[in-house]
């Protein structure tokens, strides 16, 4: 990519170098003395929850995919580079930059996690294009990521805070992301999977919803937790600043949203499901919601898809489903054994 | 609104906390409205309709010139008379998205469910006016529903085969392999997952032509296997699928699992096939002493005992080889084993498991059971095949086929007649036997013919019990489950004694059977078998189900000693994935997975299923698998093994909370409880406090 990149040109900009700093010094991680038992909860769940997009048999999709027409198609493309490009900013720079406002060890650990995960799914819609498109295709859709003006503008702001000096108000763009930016991507495939179509991609998708609604969740719990520690005119200041940045990104959301779904009649039921979203975000924060019901009502097909449980049933000759965990592994004692 | 969106409300709380099933119902009712009145193809008389579809070749001719217009007419009008209606949503949808004849763009549709219930009726019938009334009868009123492949393809001019089931030996050599995946290629292409036996093929690093460490082993043959399998679809009806079973002392057990660890290489990696593993009682045995377990070198072993790996019952000899210097051995520790199966369990929800020695035990015929198929439901024996060099066949040995269909307990329990109910459905399975003949394979096509195998299974136990106001689990529901089978079990095998007297045949090999030489019914004749609980004696007695009695079995034992029994093997209790939705029943014989199901596959995508007779008054019997544990549902299996000749899906649900160590347990469990067989392990991971979807009945625990 040779137009602007707003993550490789933060790196590699000399002049935004020296924001992202590393921890001052490092102590050894004692997992057996844990100041914050959500560290441990979320860490255990992030563990559990570990996969690679390579189970997922998104082959299984082509006689899907090729059912679509060829706007369906490019739409789709153009939705999954877009959430791509999130993905690679919260891997390599958002949840890297958290790491130095820890407030405990395990938390940096945590972070680490949380970024790992994120390179996981940004890699998981390559495999998606990989398997579904043309080289031309993927080529074109990466093009059209890079040209877009408003996905660009997103992308833009939330770099921008990111290299802000203020923790919490990185952990205000962090959660922003991780519940809100995400989902006017994470429609369509709930949307086409409600439909019979890419259920495989689906499933990924779901994977990858599971994963930031625990990212999004526990960030603003560390955001909630640090905005005990600050005066009271500090958090009143922070409290303007999250609305006001979730006003700026919702403007441009709405635009972004119109650039993609216009074509295909959806735009009304997305900026509903932008508002649903919205509030959850603020409600990670520890804030009240700003959108009210009647603007909130996202259809049910949608909405029932997105539970972030692993309980559905599913058949096993189709999928691979979306429900399976690493186990914690337990030796057998001799009672077990009493027969 | 919608029909998916009124579907997906059902997922979600109505405004006083109640789960909104009339929102499903406006859903099923908007489905016709919008999409299936407007898109299927309207016909003036049934005349017209029949002419014009067997002209454009969609249905097949033969079928319906075994019979009399004017008796065609008169099924078809008794049909249509019962006013057959879906009750949920994902019936309906399920029903014409996947089973109903379409035109062939695929766009409008030519049948209606009592159109599918009367073909299929009539082509299993086969001239026979009176079984055709007992089947379009059993099936409209839901008593019985045949397994998928059947209801899907009788009668149509192109389909695939009616048989759901096979399952394959294959050999240590390479005829036998290729054979293996050739017969794979084949029936998957005609429409039924396919397992096959891997316990015999040598392990990696065993010598060919007596020179050490040429041998692949048995993952590559996996991954040959996976790729034929996603190659070939039943004309892209149902996905292919197939099923490995291994011997848990094959030196490749551990390989054989690692295909399916989250991070095992893309080499090895095994996605879409599913595993097996055979354990018999010595490996438990192993393990509670805290030994070592020897894993034995097919080769070697085939060399020494003279026969195939597979067939060498490991309990008795396990000794004798760990002994035997003549044959190649590795070691792990047993228990280790076990908690591997646990991990992979967690990871995947594979492998099933076969426990060979329970299995074997209770097996009536005369042979070895060293395998299961897809869904590990089917246990019957089977011989091996071997070739000439150009491939031909020397030796036509035995595989297996089966073809299943189920009954709805609910419904049958509320049958005016409960043994024909059980005699229609044996006699329409029998048909689809004596209708399939698979030569493409040929040791399928034999086997059949000398079998006659079906598999009678059963569905919507969670669904009645809870309709009786019966806890599943609970000492009522287990001793209703010991009562049903039992009774299931006296009419199923009285049904195939009397097609044995009006055909004069049996199946081959009866004479070395338990059934000709009475040792199979000493358990009925010798013993009372009645309900333990009042409760199970008025649901019968109010029902009106006869109970059978010692007397009633020594007469039958009497007759099938004389004139034999048609079927060589007769129950098999399936999962009922689709047909349990069509047939708005709870699925085979498990609890619930969830108060409302979310149901996801291929063709549908997401949609959602309330259990069966579940309103906003009885909640409290749907507890769902989970909540129920592993104990109640094991007791409950264990109640119906004991009266069913094969097996039955018997998947486990464990909350993320469990550890290997509960899933070790449940095993063990399931096998002292005389469990024959271990399908899937489930589990279910709860959103963490605070990323919860507000409102979402399937959230709630």
């Amino acid at each position: 990519m040779t137009l602007t990149d707003p993550v490789n040109s933060a790196k590699n900009d000399p002049a935004h170098a020296g924001k992202i700093k590393l921890v001052d010094h490092v102590n050894a991680i004692n997992w057996n003395k844990i100041q914050d038992d959500k560290d441990l909860e979320v860490w255990n769940r992030l563990v559990n929850n570990f996969w690679l997009p390579e189970k997922v048999p998104l082959s299984n999709d082509i006689q899907s995919w090729n059912t679509l027409t060829p706007e369906e198609q490019q739409l789709t493309m153009r939705v999954f580079t877009g959430l791509t490009l999130l993905d690679t900013i919260q891997g390599t720079v958002g949840a890297v930059s958290l790491i130095p406002d820890s407030l405990t060890p395990h938390e940096e650990a945590v972070y680490t996690n949380i970024a790992f995960m994120e390179s996981v799914h940004a890699k998981s819609y390559s495999s998606i294009f990989s398997t579904l498109c043309s080289t031309k295709e993927i080529d074109d859709a990466f093009r059209w990521s890079v040209e877009n003006e408003n996905l660009q503008k997103k992308a833009s702001i939330v770099m921008e805070y990111y290299r802000g000096d203020s923790p919490l108000k990185r952990k205000v763009a962090s959660t922003l992301l991780e519940s809100f930016l995400f989902y006017s991507g994470f429609y369509l495939p709930m949307y086409w999977s409600s439909r019979a179509k890419l259920t495989n991609t689906a499933d990924l998708i779901r994977l990858i919803i599971r994963d930031e609604a625990v990212h999004g969740y526990y960030i603003g719990y560390k955001f909630q937790r640090g905005l005990e520690l600050v005066s009271e005119a500090e958090r009143e200041d922070i409290k303007d600043y999250t609305f006001s940045l979730l006003y700026e990104l919702y403007d441009n959301e709405v635009q972004y949203t119109q650039d993609l779904y216009d074509g295909v009649g959806l735009t009304e039921d997305v900026k509903k499901f932008l508002h649903y979203n919205a509030n959850k975000a603020l409600m990670n924060l520890g804030y009240e919601p700003m959108f009210p019901k009647s603007v909130t009502d996202v259809n049910p097909a949608i909405l029932s898809a997105l539970s972030p449980n692993a309980d559905e049933n599913h058949d096993f000759f189709s999928g691979s489903g979306s429900s399976y965990v690493i186990g914690k592994a337990v030796n057998t004692e001799d009672e077990d054994w009493d027969f | 609104m919608d029909y998916h969106s009124l579907n997906a409300m059902l997922n979600l709380y109505g405004p006083n906390g109640e789960i909104q099933f009339e929102k499903d119902r406006e859903a099923a009712r908007e489905y016709f409205l919008q999409h299936v009145n407007q898109n299927t193809v309207f016909f003036h008389s049934l005349k017209e309709r029949l002419d014009y579809l067997v002209e454009k070749e969609y249905y097949e001719q033969a079928v319906l010139d075994e019979y009399s217009f004017e008796f065609i007419q008169k099924l078809n009008d008794f049909a249509y008379s019962k006013k057959f209606r879906f009750e949920t949503f994902l019936g309906a949808f399920k029903y014409y998205t996947s089973y109903t004849l379409k035109t062939f763009d695929g766009k409008r549709y030519l049948e209606r469910f009592e159109d599918r219930v009367v073909m299929t009726a009539l082509g299993l019938a086969r001239g026979d006016e009176q079984l055709a009334l007992d089947l379009v009868e059993e099936i409209i009123a839901g008593r019985f529903q045949p397994a998928t492949p059947t209801f899907l393809n009788t009668g149509k001019a192109q389909r695939g085969e009616l048989v759901s089931c096979f399952l394959l030996r294959i050999e240590d050599n390479m005829e036998s392999i290729a054979r293996g995946i050739n017969s794979a290629l084949q029936l998957s292409k005609r429409g039924g997952g396919v397992a096959l036996l891997l316990s015999n093929i040598r392990e990696s690093g065993a010598p060919i032509k007596q020179i050490e460490n040429q041998s692949s082993g048995i993952i590559p043959v996996m991954k040959l296997l996976e790729d034929s399998f996603s190659y070939a679809n039943q004309l892209g009806a149902r996905q292919g699928a197939g099923a490995v079973y291994l011997s848990a002392h094959h030196p490749d057990i551990m390989r054989f699992l690692d295909t399916k660890r989250e991070n095992a290489d893309e080499k090895i990696r095994i996605k879409t096939l599913s595993l097996g593993v055979v354990v018999p009682d010595i490996t438990f045995e192993l393990a509670k002493n805290n030994e070592d377990m020897y894993l034995f070198s097919p080769y070697d072993v085939e060399k020494v005992y003279g026969k195939p790996f597979g067939d060498v019952p490991l309990t008795e000899n396990y000794r004798d080889m760990v002994n035997d210097a003549r044959i190649k051995k590795t070691k792990i520790n047993a228990r280790e084993f076990f908690q591997t199966l646990a991990e992979i369990q967690f990871e995947s929800g594979y492998p099933y498991i076969v426990f060979e020695d329970t299995v074997n035990a209770a097996n009536p015929i005369k042979g070895r059971i060293n395998m299961s198929n897809l869904c590990s439901e089917i246990l019957q024996v089977n011989t091996p095949t071997t070739y000439h060099e150009d491939l031909s066949y020397n030796v036509i040995g035995k595989d297996i086929s089966c073809n299943l269909g189920s009954l709805n307990i609910a419904l049958t329990m509320d049958s005016p007649d409960f043994g024909k109910t059980v005699e229609t459905a044996i006699r329409g399975l029998t048909s689809v036997s004596n209708q399939s003949h698979i030569t493409s394979v040929r040791s399928i096509e034999d086997g059949n013919d000398k079998s006659h195998a079906i598999g009678l299974g059963q569905m919507n136990l969670h669904g009645y019990l809870a309709r009786e106001r019966v806890f599943y689990g609970s000492e009522e529901g287990v001793d209703f489950t010991n009562i049903y089978f039992y009774t299931v079990l006296f009419h199923a095998l009285r049904a195939s004694n009397t097609i044995a007297i009006e055909r004069g045949e049996v199946f081959e090999g009866f004479a070395d059977s338990k059934y000709a030489s009475g040792e199979f019914f000493d358990k009925y004749t010798e013993q009372a078998w009645v309900p333990a609980t009042e409760k199970v004696a008025g649901m019968f007695a109010d029902s009106g189900v006869h109970i059978p009695t010692q007397d009633d079995w020594r007469e039958l034992k009497a007759s099938i000693q004389e004139h034999g029994i048609y079927n060589q093997n007769l129950q098999a209790v399936p999962p009922t994935g689709s047909i349990s939705y069509i047939n708005n029943s709870t699925a085979s014989i498990h609890p619930i997975a969830s108060k409302i199901e979310i149901r996801k596959e291929g063709k549908l995508g997401r949609v959602y299923y309330p259990a069966a007779f579940m309103t906003n008054d009885n909640l409290e019997y749907y507890q769902d698998a989970y909540e129920i544990g592993y104990e109640k549902v094991i007791d409950t299996y264990a109640a119906a093994t004991q009266h069913v000749d094969q097996g039955l899906s018997l998947t486990l649900f464990f909350k993320d909370t469990a550890t290997t160590r509960d899933i070790n347990k449940a095993q063990i469990y399931a096998w002292k409880k005389g469990i024959k067989t271990i399908y899937y392990i489930r589990l279910r991971q709860m959103a963490l406090e605070g990323t919860e979807l507000d409102m979402c009945v399937s959230c709630t625990l």
